[in-house]
């Protein structure tokens, strides 16, 4: 009888978008093999989209991604290293043209189509056009995504390099009662995070940074206190002790670019 | 590593890269960022010229324009929307 009425729950119930399975081999973007969880606010009119080696979960309210999440390995990130940058930015195709941003919402707003996982990150061609699409980019103040935000991709990927397995994931954080928007309805964040984790050492922090053009350094957050700011539990594998505790984050040594932003 | 393979203000979608440089094309205003070191070898030499290269585009593209105005208009004001994570 149980049985019979789980059959008929799951015939008659409609399965939420998120339930959906995912492609063969996404799960390897992401820590233990579990999603980002997000809270309600963040998963209503989402989407997640799976990519060969990045995913995103995808929000028609903010025509951004809420995470993008990526495994990097030393392998990768010297395959990546060898590549030199080459895409087209696009619109994501397997997003409804109404949710989506275009080309035209961030043209002459005087913010940069900021990729999320970065194509610095991309260990071939195919993958690194990918991480092109507007489903991975958030408008980014362009004196955060070219100096430090930049500097804090290059970390990482020295931390990788020198053998540390990780997982990442960066996304938006939106304070405040409205947030800007450019174009058709594309928010604006007011800070921008990356989260990594090496599940091997038990580490993870995450960095925070301002989205605006006067940025010079970041935060350094718990995974913890990322959920409480944002709602986004972007490593729901990490043990608690892990969650609670910020490593010390990788930084360059790059010296510090002055930046001013086109008036 | 010749020369940037691209031509300067011709569309808004491409992006191409040097070492530790990022350049993203546009109708109207190109994009340079990164960082670079200019080694004294071969490889340095290759990269020195990629960069004379790509200033010698975009001068040549910007000396041909008619009536090149000393400033482009800046960036169109943002609008705001209620936060719907708030």
């Amino acid at each position: 009888m149980f049985r019979m009425l789980l059959l008929l729950a799951t015939i008659i119930l409609p399965i939420p978008l998120s339930a959906q399975p995912l492609p063969v081999g996404c799960e390897a973007n992401f820590a233990g093999g579990t999603l980002p969880a997000v809270d309600a606010k963040h998963s209503a009119q989402s989407q997640t989209v799976c990519y060969r080696q990045f995913a995103i979960l995808h929000s028609a309210l903010t025509k951004t991604p809420v995470w993008s999440a990526e495994h990097l390995t030393a392998q990768r990130v010297g395959a990546a290293s060898g590549l030199a940058r080459k895409g087209t930015f696009h619109a994501e195709t397997r997003i409804p043209a109404a949710e989506r941003a275009d080309l035209i919402d961030y043209k002459g707003s005087g913010y940069d189509r900021g990729h999320m996982s970065p194509s610095g990150d991309m260990p071939d061609g195919a993958s690194q056009q990918e991480s092109f699409s507007l489903a991975n980019m958030v408008p980014q103040a362009p004196c955060n995504n070219e100096v430090i935000w930049e500097q804090i991709e290059s970390a990482v990927r020295g931390y990788v390099t020198a053998g540390h397995d990780v997982f990442v994931v960066t996304g938006p954080i939106y304070d405040g009662a409205t947030v800007a928007t450019i174009g058709n309805n594309v928010a604006v964040p007011t800070r921008i995070f990356k989260a990594i984790f090496e599940p091997k050492s038990g580490r993870a922090g995450v960095y925070v940074t301002a989205n605006n053009n006067d940025v010079s350094e970041y935060a350094t957050f718990t995974l913890a206190e990322l959920q409480e700011h944002t709602g986004i539990d972007a490593f729901p594998s990490a043990p608690s002790g892990t969650k609670g505790r910020a490593m010390e984050l990788p930084l360059l040594s790059a010296p510090h670019h002055a930046c001013r932003a086109a008036r | 590593m010749a020369e940037p393979d691209f031509t300067p203000f011709e569309n808004d979608v491409e992006s191409v890269g040097c070492e530790g440089l990022t350049v993203e094309n546009g109708t109207d205003a190109i994009a340079l960022y990164g960082r670079i070191k200019i080694t004294r070898d071969q490889q340095g030499l290759q990269h020195a010229l990629w960069l004379r290269d790509f200033a010698n585009a975009v001068v040549a593209r910007l000396s041909a324009e008619k009536d090149l105005p000393d400033h482009t208009a800046g960036p169109k004001l943002t609008g705001s929307m209620k936060n719907p994570f708030a």
